[in-house]
């Protein structure tokens, strides 16, 4: 099993749903609690598993805003692995999901230098690396109801922008967006392979348009119409 | 890159101890440091393992929950932080075994002090490697992915260990002009390695804001970061230092780590000033501050893309 | 481990699921214990969107908030702000006893000490019983976002004050009101676009919420399927940025915008003739009489019916007989002699002026020609070219059988960038004019109205006038004139309402003029009250214009010493702003902690497919010494003996507010809540009250969903079987079918009073002759807001607009750790090339100036703002020591609000009282009407906003906020690795 998200760009309204959430299902998770910093100061802060940014393409009027929430890719070559010298941080064989144990975990940092994405990040108040855990404490928690097996961040996306599944399966969903929406991944370049894959936006032809029948002039137009009944 | 204090100390004093004990032990093996009593090398072993314990003590300063520090050696197989750790720590005991037959020996180099003596250099040579693929085996930072990595540590380890140990030989009261000699080589091959590194950072080549997006046509720029103030990604990865700074402390890298050093060495060949061989170090050792802190602070993580970096 | 998991199958939806779950994934610890947990379905309040939430408990703590699956609002999603709840539970902010003034200090100066409940409700009552048994328009109730205004405008008629009004006047009251006039219904909580069969649609002013979840879904539906969605929007940010095509208008220009379009759907002939015949009063004659008191109105017969022109018979008749061949153009005599000319002979001979040319509006809206017209060309291929028709037996309001309904699948949606400018009423009515021209309100695929909507045009319900002692009102405060004899004024023409509602200078203020309430009374102009109380209203901060003034107003003192507003009552559940200025302050529950009704009397959560609507229900027990103010106002009405809330002794009839809730009806058998009436609870919508109806309501998951037969889906406003049974269930009054005013009878009323001409009260001063001539034309029309018109372009060349982000609703949510985190100060916002081409640079500081005042700024540049347009986020600015924030906050050191630039009149001019800088015919507030010069500051000046103000005092009992959180309801259940894998792992 390979579990990930696809994030489709075309409908993220940048609204951060999705961050919310998962602060406030995984404060009380299994990597919990996600410590906050200045909550009602001068510099408020805190650990995040998933963060949303917003972009501009292009420049006035041709510009667009793209709305990229990152998170966890559980990637398969996940460097953030084998840089651990611990053995905190780690993928689940099962189903691929990235985890740091927070009880090996020593604090050195050097899983989020090697991580491309920001994924990872440091609790200061006990030292060890936090991160998305896909919902690892809700995905198979049978107690749910079975739709409710989701990761919080999709199940209150309002957009759908979010979906989980399988990438080992080919008739999941995820894989058949990826398939039909020419699925990508960030920064494929370096190699990671992440497993979570972005939709990029639709391209939408131009609309069509009717020229109904114009005439001449407005007048012309105007007195076309006298006499002209509708019944009641 | 955040340039961690703790961690400039750690990789500056843990390269030269280790480069001096390494240099020490293998003009030893190669029949001793040529004019210097065995106490003076006992001394520069000594002064190696203090530098190199102390640079090892300040490195668990940056660990945010040390208290599981000593799992550190557990996974060997893939990390080379891990990797550093386990030679570091083997490092002890070859070189306390060694040291005691210096001390028992003196110049004498009995066969289990030559296997210990041997190993140790190894063990240190390692470590610094490992040191330097710590950065180099990462994908994320552009500056730091290239065996001129680890290339540029051994050599700047073993060239400040080799001003070092003029230092000591001269201290000792032998004769440093082999050791300076050697110390001269060093600082040139590794002056010139540094300015192929800084050449070859000289421009971007990582990934960009573009394939960072998976947008490839058009001007990106970033509206809203999504946070107010700096997230630990900020605190860690955002270190920006303005090009000016970069400049003048590239300036000072070369004038103290390489120039006047080298000239020091060249003027105490030709005068035997004995200060200077004791000054060198100390200005060896404040080049090398800078050469790490840039190091670091040149480091562009690719992280930063997302945070509006066109490339890093 | 391996080969269980692999047992573990994945549904489509990609939920696991397993045949034997409780066996394969006991590999893992159980992180939950849902024994220890509790889940309750209740409302969220975090906007004002009223989504379905269910709330897990653990230990009188929040587990955890998600939106619930089975709700009509949301279907289990939710924003960011309610799935932040759990912070707005923690805010260190929440009031925790009643307060009084500390004797012997000043107003404003926030010196508090606490109280009982028994104190602060006797000294209240006794107040109000005085006001009440001598002037109860003495006594002003205005509440902010609430969702029970039918219960505080009821006990506001109980007491007997006209001075009663929610915020609507300074939201969204354009927007309702153009509607209600025109369609019988609107945007938002009157009306959806047909999210599921819309194949075009246009974005109108709208920020990133209103509304928040439903319009998200919405948008993603209609992705999904392929519509083209088109944002009209200075500003490219949350819903624009998805948009296929981005409109960067010109801030107030919209209406032309709308105009042109029509222009353009004329001029080709693209519009839909059949359903103008039909369904709205195109056909109706209108008397051509210059001069006259008939002047403009609707020709009409002995029964006072429309008369039409009958072609087939050539004789003029009752525009509501069924199957008449309505003339649709042309001038006709009628049998008096008197000229009259259909309505669409107007509209035709209006738009089809070159002044509504692509090339004239181009140069009003910043935008092209080419684009004008072709975006009105897509609407009109998707509306004729692209039918939709849904097979289904219906009958129209004659008896007539069809047997489809045909949809014309182009849908809108707009809100305040609309609404919330001076000439906003009358965009609305030409964004209705083009949805009608096209055919779309209330069919598949187009604008559909939601119960209890449609309602007539306008609703028949007038505005109460009257006031005495001890006397309820006759009316209820706020109501619909039709003529100027239904304004509240007196005989002199002089308004009667303290926020001067319903008089000459905002006749058609259908949601009284809130922001006008403080400075009025502090003018006793039109006079004096002596009470304010106001309920979830920041009053003294971001909601009020003119900010600083109007602090200064609360704190102004007459020539004895006192305060010219004698009493300010403050209700809140924060320590806003405003509660800093009360006399007594009444600390109201959090949404987790009360129970609400969110009624169809009131602002209904319908769906176009089902009547909705919901409860809150308690899920946590308050901590501190609070009171939801719902109870509290039950309470009053009781000892004051309201005669709705006391029995035949003058005991108090209710025991609390669920009570009032089960038992109250407004008419035999309906009430507050419409689902499960009748005594055993099988009746809904109207029935008997239901003892059992709360807990009906926790059963059903916290709200009711009557779904509509399928052939009273559509064409409400002439479905037969919809209007009687509409009629029955109390939504509307009568069966009559709806006819869409496209020419405003109503309007032409009012102008003819301004010309002198009406019979009945005429405005006694040039100004309002003028206004009344000039804006209320009886068909859409585009005008220069009028800021603008007053100011100098040249000095003041910038629009300022604000914006709310998607996780931000107004001030509720600056105190909201985990909201904050991702907004915590605003920026001004303004064109990347434009700022260049001034010398602006990014992330400089810039001085903002209007013709009232200045503030001091950090600017950011962006390519998504219109070139003449600068914007900033709404209400992020606080007073530094407010909503639980340190004094050295973001919000309050860099963040800032607009609201000191925007006066709450309108620049003077010669010879002409104040007026107020709101829509002259309704009032509503002009907050996007600024305009704006910006100079860079001196490098001496960045790095803080101005203007600054003193830091508000702790209140008593207020501990210091903590510098870290670290919220959990229980402690985490690690996962851990095992040293094996550790060691064996490549």
């Amino acid at each position: 099993m390979k579990l990930g998200l696809v994030i489709d760009t075309d409908t993220c309204v940048g609204c951060h749903a999705c961050v919310v959430a998962c602060k406030q299902w995984n404060t009380s998770g299994t990597l919990g609690p996600l410590t906050d910093y200045q909550p009602y100061g001068k510099e408020p802060s805190g650990v995040a598993f998933n963060r949303v940014r917003t972009y501009e393409v292009d420049t006035y009027p041709n510009n667009k805003t793209i709305n990229m929430p990152v998170s966890c890719m559980h990637c398969e070559t996940a460097d953030c692995v084998t840089v651990c010298p611990t053995g905190a941080s780690f993928k689940r064989e099962e189903d691929g999901i990235v985890l740091v144990d927070q009880d090996k975990c020593m604090g050195c940092n050097l899983c989020a230098w090697a991580c491309p994405y920001g994924a990872r990040e440091l609790d200061e108040a006990v030292g060890t690396m936090k991160k998305c855990t896909l919902c690892v404490d809700r995905i198979y928690d049978e107690l749910l109801p079975e739709a409710d097996r989701q990761p919080a961040c999709v199940l209150t996306c309002p957009t759908s922008a979010r979906v989980f599944g399988d990438f080992d399966d080919p008739d999941s969903e995820v894989s058949r967006l990826v398939r039909e929406r020419n699925g990508y991944q960030p920064m494929s370049e370096l190699g990671y392979n992440p497993v979570n894959h972005y939709l990029p936006t639709r391209h939408k032809p131009h609309a069509e348009t009717t020229p109904g029948t114009p005439l001449p002039s407005l007048t012309e137009r105007f007195k076309s119409w006298i006499g002209k009944s509708v019944s009641r | 890159m955040h340039p961690a204090l703790s961690v400039i100390f750690f990789t500056v004093a843990s390269g030269a101890g280790f480069g001096l004990v390494m240099l020490t032990i293998s003009l030893h093996l190669l029949g001793g440091v040529p004019g210097m009593e065995s106490s003076g090398t006992l001394a520069a072993i000594l002064v190696g393992v203090v530098l190199a314990t102390l640079g090892l003590l300040a490195s668990t300063l940056h660990l945010a929950n040390p208290k599981n520090a000593w799992r550190a050696f557990f996974r060997f197989r893939t990390s080379w932080l891990s990797r550093e750790a386990v030679f570091s720590v083997l490092f002890y005991p070859c070189v306390m075994l060694y040291a005691l037959g210096l001390w028992l020996f003196g110049g004498e180099l009995a066969w289990w002090s030559a296997i210990a003596g041997t190993l140790a250099m190894l063990l240190a040579l390692a470590t610094v490697f490992t040191t330097g693929m710590i950065y180099a085996s990462l994908r994320t930072i552009p500056q730091w992915n290239s065996p001129l990595v680890p290339a540029n540590y051994l050599l700047l380890g073993l060239a400040s260990g080799a001003v070092l140990l003029t230092a000591l030989t001269v201290a000792f009261g032998g004769s440093a002009e082999t050791v300076a000699t050697m110390a001269l080589v060093l600082l040139v091959i590794a002056g010139i390695a540094k300015g192929v590194y800084y050449f070859w950072i000289g421009k971007p080549q990582g990934p960009t804001i573009n394939t960072a997006l998976g947008i490839t046509r058009s001007r990106i720029r970033m509206l809203e970061p999504g946070q107010s103030s700096d997230s630990f990604l900020n605190r860690e990865f955002s270190f920006q230092a303005a090009a000016e700074r970069i400049l003048q402390l590239r300036l000072i890298v070369y004038v103290c780590g390489f120039i006047l050093p080298f000239l020091m060495l060249v003027v105490l060949l030709r005068t035997d000033a004995a200060i200077l061989a004791l000054l060198a170090p100390l200005v060896v050792i404040g080049g090398l501050l800078a050469e790490r802190w840039l190091f670091f602070a040149e480091a562009r993580h690719v992280v930063n893309l997302y945070y509006g970096r066109q490339q890093c | 481990m391996k080969n269980k998991v692999l047992q573990m199958l994945f549904t489509p939806n990609g939920a696991v699921s397993s045949t034997e779950a409780a066996s394969t994934t006991r590999e893992l610890p159980y992180f939950e214990d849902h024994s220890a947990q509790e889940k309750r379905h209740t409302t969220c309040y975090m906007c004002a969107c009223r989504c379905g939430i269910e709330v897990t408990v653990e230990a009188n703590q929040v587990r955890f908030i998600r939106g619930n699956p089975d709700h009509p609002i949301n279907k289990g999603v939710l924003c960011a702000k309610g799935n932040a709840g759990i912070m707005k539970q923690m805010s260190p902010a929440k009031l925790r006893n009643p307060l009084m003034r500390k004797p012997g200090t000043e107003r404003g100066d926030g010196e508090f000490v606490e109280v009982s409940w028994d104190e602060a409700l006797d000294v209240l009552t006794e107040r109000l019983r005085e006001i009440r048994a001598t002037d109860p328009k003495k006594l002003a109730f205005f509440t902010g976002r609430d969702q029970m205004q039918a219960l505080t405008g009821l006990w506001a008629q109980q007491f007997g004050t006209i001075n009663w009004a929610a915020h609507g006047g300074f939201c969204s009251v354009n927007m309702a009101a153009a509607g209600l006039y025109s369609i019988g219904q609107s945007f938002w909580e009157f009306g959806d676009p047909d999210w599921d069969r819309a194949k075009y649609f246009m974005l109108w002013g709208v920020a990133e919420d209103h509304a928040s979840n439903p319009i998200k879904i919405g948008i993603e539906k209609l992705k999904r399927r392929g519509a083209k969605f088109v944002a009209v929007n200075p500003v490219r940010t949350g819903y624009q940025a998805v948009a296929d095509e981005w409109v960067p208008i010109r801030p107030g220009t919209d209406g032309m915008l709308a105009l042109s379009m029509c222009h353009v759907l004329l001029s080709r002939d693209l519009v839909d003739w059949d359903y103008l015949g039909r369904y709205t009063n195109a056909p109706f004659l209108v008397i051509d009489n210059p001069g006259q008191a008939d002047d403009g109105l609707i020709a009409r017969d002995e029964a006072g019916k429309p008369l039409v022109w009958d072609t087939g018979q050539g004789v003029f008749v009752n525009g509501m007989t069924p199957g008449v061949e309505a003339a649709m153009v042309g001038e006709h005599t009628l049998p008096d002699g008197r000229r009259a000319r259909t309505v669409m002979t107007l509209i035709a001979e209006k738009y089809l002026d070159e002044q509504y040319s692509p090339a004239k509006a181009a140069e009003v809206c910043g935008l092209s020609a080419d684009t004008i017209e072709r975006l009105a060309l897509e609407m009109a291929h998707v509306a004729f070219r692209e039918t939709i028709e849904i097979e289904c037996e219906w009958t129209d309001w004659a008896g007539r059988k069809h047997d489809r309904f045909i949809g014309r699948p182009v849908a809108m949606h707009a809100m305040r960038g609309i609404s919330a400018h001076s000439n906003g009423f009358q965009t609305c009515r030409a964004l209705h004019l083009l949805q009608v021209f096209l055919g779309t309100i209330d069919v598949p695929g187009g604008h559909r109205a939601k119960a209890p909507f449609p309602r007539h045009t306008p609703p028949p319900v007038k505005p109460a006038r009257e006031t005495a002692p001890n006397t309820p009102l006759t009316a209820p405060p706020l109501g619909f004139p039709t003529s100027p004899d239904d304004l509240v004024i007196d005989d002199q023409g002089r308004p009667l309402r303290i926020d001067k509602a319903y008089s000459w200078e905002a006749p058609l203020a259908n949601h009284g003029l809130m922001h006008m309430v403080i400075t009025n009374a502090v003018n006793s102009d039109p006079y004096p009250i002596d009470t304010l109380i106001l309920f979830m209203a920041n009053m003294a901060w971001n909601s009020t214009m003119n900010t600083n003034s109007v602090q200064d107003m609360l704190r102004a003192k007459d020539a004895n010493g006192d305060y010219k507003l004698p009493f300010l009552v403050v209700v809140d559940a924060f320590h806003s702003e405003t509660v800093n200025f009360a006399d007594l302050v009444l600390p109201d529950t959090t949404y987790l902690e009360r129970h609400d009704a969110i009624s169809m009397l009131d602002r209904p959560i319908s769906e176009p497919d089902s009547p909705c609507d919901a409860v809150r229900v308690p899920v946590l027990a308050p901590d501190r010494n609070v009171r939801p103010w719902q109870e509290v106002m039950v309470d009053l009405a009781g000892r004051l003996g309201f005669p709705a809330f006391v029995d035949e002794q003058g005991q108090p009839k209710y025991r609390g507010y669920t009570d009032f809730i089960t038992r109250w009806e407004k008419a035999p058998g309906i009430g507050f809540l419409a689902g499960w009436r009748g005594e055993d609870g099988t009746q809904h919508l109207r029935g008997a009250p239901n003892p059992q109806q709360w807990k009906k309501y926790k059963e059903n998951g916290g709200f009711f969903q009557y779904h509509l037969p399928k052939h009273m889906r559509f064409y409400r406003f002439a479905n037969r079987d919809y209007l009687e049974w509409a009629k029955e269930v109390g939504f509307n009054p009568s069966s009559e079918p709806i006819v869409m005013e496209l020419y405003s009878e109503v309007l032409q009323k009012f102008r003819l009073a301004g010309q002198g001409l009406y019979d009945g009260p005429l405005p006694p001063e040039t100004v309002d002759r003028e206004r009344l001539v000039q804006y209320f034309d009886p068909l859409p029309q585009y005008y220069v807001p009028l800021e603008e018109q007053r100011v100098e372009r040249e000095r003041y060349p910038f629009h300022a607009i604000n914006q709310r982000p998607m996780h931000m609703y107004h001030s509720w949510d600056s105190q909201n750790a985990w909201l904050r985190q991702i907004t915590a100060e605003n920026f001004l916002f303004m064109n990347r090339g434009r700022g260049e081409r001034l010398g602006i640079e990014d992330k400089s500081w810039v001085w903002v100036e209007s013709h009232h005042g200045r503030i001091r700024v950090q600017v950011k540049l962006m390519e998504g703002c219109q070139e003449d347009t600068v914007w900033t986020w709404n209400a992020i600015g606080k007073q530094s020591g407010a909503w639980g924030l340190s004094a050295d906050a973001p919000e309050s050191q860099r963040g800032f609000l607009m609201n000191h630039l925007i006066s709450e009149l309108l620049p003077a001019a010669d010879d002409e009282r104040r007026l107020t800088n709101s829509d002259p015919v309704t009032g509503q507030a002009a907050w996007y009407d600024l305009q704006v010069s910006i100079t860079p500051a001196e490098p001496d000046e960045a790095g803080s906003s101005w203007p600054h103000f003193a830091t508000v005092k702790p209140l008593p009992g207020a501990t210091s906020p903590p510098d870290q959180l670290r919220y959990q309801t229980h402690e985490a259940v690690p996962l851990h690795r095992s040293l094996l894998d550790i060691f064996k792992r490549r």
